[in-house]
């Protein structure tokens, strides 16, 4: 056998080179932890399309408000499976009505946060100069201010709401992508493969477009489903604060939490399960997040 | 050294006159005038052009700010608009109570995060490591308010352990003279009055260094499975150093220079959870004074409040970055 043979006969074996994406989904449904989190945010995100269809009650009538007394509303019974809450409705039709307010609070304010962020980052990445400094030095005073007290001072300048808690936490994720974009567009700036499609005349554009923000978006892309877990947890601790939607009637999570505080001794299921069903989907992104870092690792590539 | 911290404090400047543009603005952009705000209903439009004047709002902006600037610089953040008193004076008594929240909930989390860490990564791949491993990552799913709940009922509630609200015993009539009361009690030899402090602190320590806990723990894991297999701990161990020292000298002493940098970025985290967990503890510090500040529109506290957040949070990661300089040579020459 000629050396050329031996060669094609290796070639052959290492069969067609596989792109990163499919290698990184390859490695993610082994990851029986990412798996995990798939299906946690799976129940989650079907709860929040079904609710009307699996809620038993309307999560806003005061449907046993008759049943309860100065002591409290009744606890978890064959008709109200978590009891009632302070006002008399069905706890269990609030946290499954809940789920919808918190996965879009979270997805809309995570989402936007990203968007934004990915724009500027990537702005200051590929520009340079002035521009890039600039956009890095707001970002900067913005990263100087704690997250959640950002968030509160945004939300005191427009009001309680829940599209104001959507802006505030969306902001507060503005910045943290936008440095991670720009240290990812300043890596790939400098690799051989711009260099050529700019020796061959691509446009500025187009060289991020189709040459840069492919190769850099996998940190954001991990990032962006964890920045989904803190938008939940970040939402839920202003409703906490008193800060979600003005119809105190909402059952977003956060809020339902406000209201057990002083509660505790005599309907602790009240805290649990809202507290529970934020753990569980916070925990579903964390999973998928820490599944999906690992499988876009360029370092593990190839041990497929 | 020098030059670097030099470099450092230069950087300081424009990220301090970004946030007092940053806070000035917003104080603009808030609903409804601070002059209808300190009128309320008696607002007449001949009042408030009064009111404009004296607080010099009908001056042109960047006068306005340059006047900001200089109050501010000399210390007067303004007073409260609930309880008239001036907002530096409750910061000064509020902070000592936020500080050792912060202080506590460190200390539990670097005092049981590092040794878990170091654990996990010796027994790389054990059912001890796969649970740490997915303890640290429902350790960060739990929002900090809902953890402060749940402690509450079990240990407070349920098994009168520990007390659920304040900082001291509610009839204790014990000075204060530095506001930090575990330190207060150790300068007056008050041995009750110490476990008192320690009591108090515990629930809200454990709630708020939840997230630092699994950090930490994570961060050690990680840097001590790399550090392992460095050069000089193979060289050590081929010498016939016993594996402890090892440990000790190389492994462990290597890899928690990353565990300084994580403090510092975990000061932002942890002043942002103490705003919750004081809320959940009643815990009179900065946070849950600017908490009850919302509802009661109280500007002059929220302004204050943030922007002293906000500077001490900049000057935690100044300290940070310079100690981890003198720490590690590599970056100060760099």
């Amino acid at each position: 056998m000629s050396v050329a043979e031996i060669e094609a006969v290796d070639l052959q074996l290492e069969g067609a080179p596989s792109g990163l994406w499919r290698e990184a989904w390859s490695r993610l449904r082994r990851n029986p932890v990412a798996i995990i989190g798939f299906c946690l945010v799976a129940f989650f995100a079907l709860i929040a399309l079904l609710a009307p269809l699996i809620a038993p009650y309307s999560p806003i009538d005061q449907i046993g408000f008759s049943q309860c007394t100065v002591s409290g509303c009744p606890g978890p019974s064959s008709a109200h499976w978590l009891g009632l809450d302070l006002n008399g409705r069905d706890e269990l039709s609030r946290i499954i009505y809940g789920a919808r307010y918190s996965l879009l609070i979270g997805f809309v304010s995570a989402g936007s946060g990203l968007s934004i962020g990915l724009v500027l980052g990537s702005i200051a990445g590929y520009a340079g100069g002035i521009i890039d400094t600039i956009i890095m030095r707001c970002m900067d005073i913005m990263l100087a201010i704690p997250g959640l007290l950002l968030a509160i001072g945004i939300v005191a300048m427009l009001g309680r709401g829940l599209w104001q808690i959507m802006v505030a936490v969306g902001v507060t994720n503005v910045p943290i992508f936008a440095r991670l974009l720009r240290g990812s567009v300043l890596v790939q700036r400098e690799q051989d493969f711009v260099l050529a499609a700019r020796a061959v005349g691509v446009r500025r554009r187009g060289i991020l477009f189709s040459h840069i923000l492919p190769n850099a978006i996998s940190p954001v892309i991990v990032q962006g489903t964890l920045a989904m877990a803190t938008a939940i947890i970040d939402v839920a601790g202003l409703g906490f604060l008193g800060l979600g939607p003005t119809d105190i009637a909402t059952p977003e999570w956060g809020s339902m939490l406000t209201q057990v505080n002083e509660y505790l001794q005599s309907a602790p299921i009240l805290a649990i399960a809202p507290g529970v069903a934020i753990v569980l989907s916070v925990l579903g992104f964390n999973l998928i997040g820490d599944g999906l870092r690992e499988a876009l690792d360029p370092k593990l590539r190839g041990r497929v | 050294m020098l030059r670097f911290i030099v470099r450092r404090l230069l950087l300081l400047v424009p990220i301090l006159l970004g946030l007092s543009i940053l806070v000035f603005g917003w104080i603009r952009a808030l609903p409804g005038s601070p002059a209808q705000t300190l009128l309320g209903e008696r607002a007449t439009p001949q009042l408030v052009a009064e009111v404009r004047h004296q607080y010099g709002l009908d001056k042109p902006l960047p006068i306005q700010y340059w006047d900001y600037v200089k109050t501010v610089g000399s210390g007067n953040l303004g007073t409260s608009i609930t309880t008239f008193r001036p907002v530096s004076y409750e910061i000064r008594h509020r902070f000592p109570a936020t500080f050792e929240l912060a202080l506590g909930a460190m200390v539990f989390a670097i005092g049981l995060g590092i040794p878990l860490g170091f654990f996990a990564a010796k027994k790389y791949g054990s059912l001890f490591d796969q649970t740490s491993l997915v303890g640290s990552l429902i350790g960060i799913s739990i929002p900090i308010f809902f953890l402060g709940l749940i402690l509450k009922y079990i240990f407070a509630v349920r098994l009168h352990w520990l007390p659920s609200i304040g900082r001291e015993d509610i009839l204790a009539t014990r000075a204060h003279p530095t506001g930090f009361f575990v330190l207060d009690a150790i300068i007056g030899l008050d041995p009750g009055g110490l476990w008192d402090a320690i009591r108090h602190l515990i629930l809200p320590s454990i709630a708020l260094g939840s997230i630092p806990l699994a950090i930490v723990t994570r961060i050690t894991r990680a840097s001590v499975l790399d550090v392992q297999h460095e050069d000089y701990v193979r060289t050590a161990r081929a010498k016939g150093l016993p594996p402890n020292e090892v440990d000790r000298r190389h492994v462990l002493r290597n890899a928690l220079l990353p565990i300084s940098t994580i403090i510092g970025l975990q000061t932002g985290l942890l002043l942002s959870g103490a705003v919750l967990t004081e809320t959940v503890f009643a815990w009179p510090g900065i946070g849950s004074w600017l908490t009850a500040a919302i509802p009661n529109r109280d500007y002059p506290v929220l302004q204050g409040g943030i922007l002293f957040v906000a500077i001490v949070f900049v000057l935690v990661n100044l300290i940070v970055d310079i100690s981890y300089a003198i720490i590690n040579p590599r970056i100060r020459l760099s």
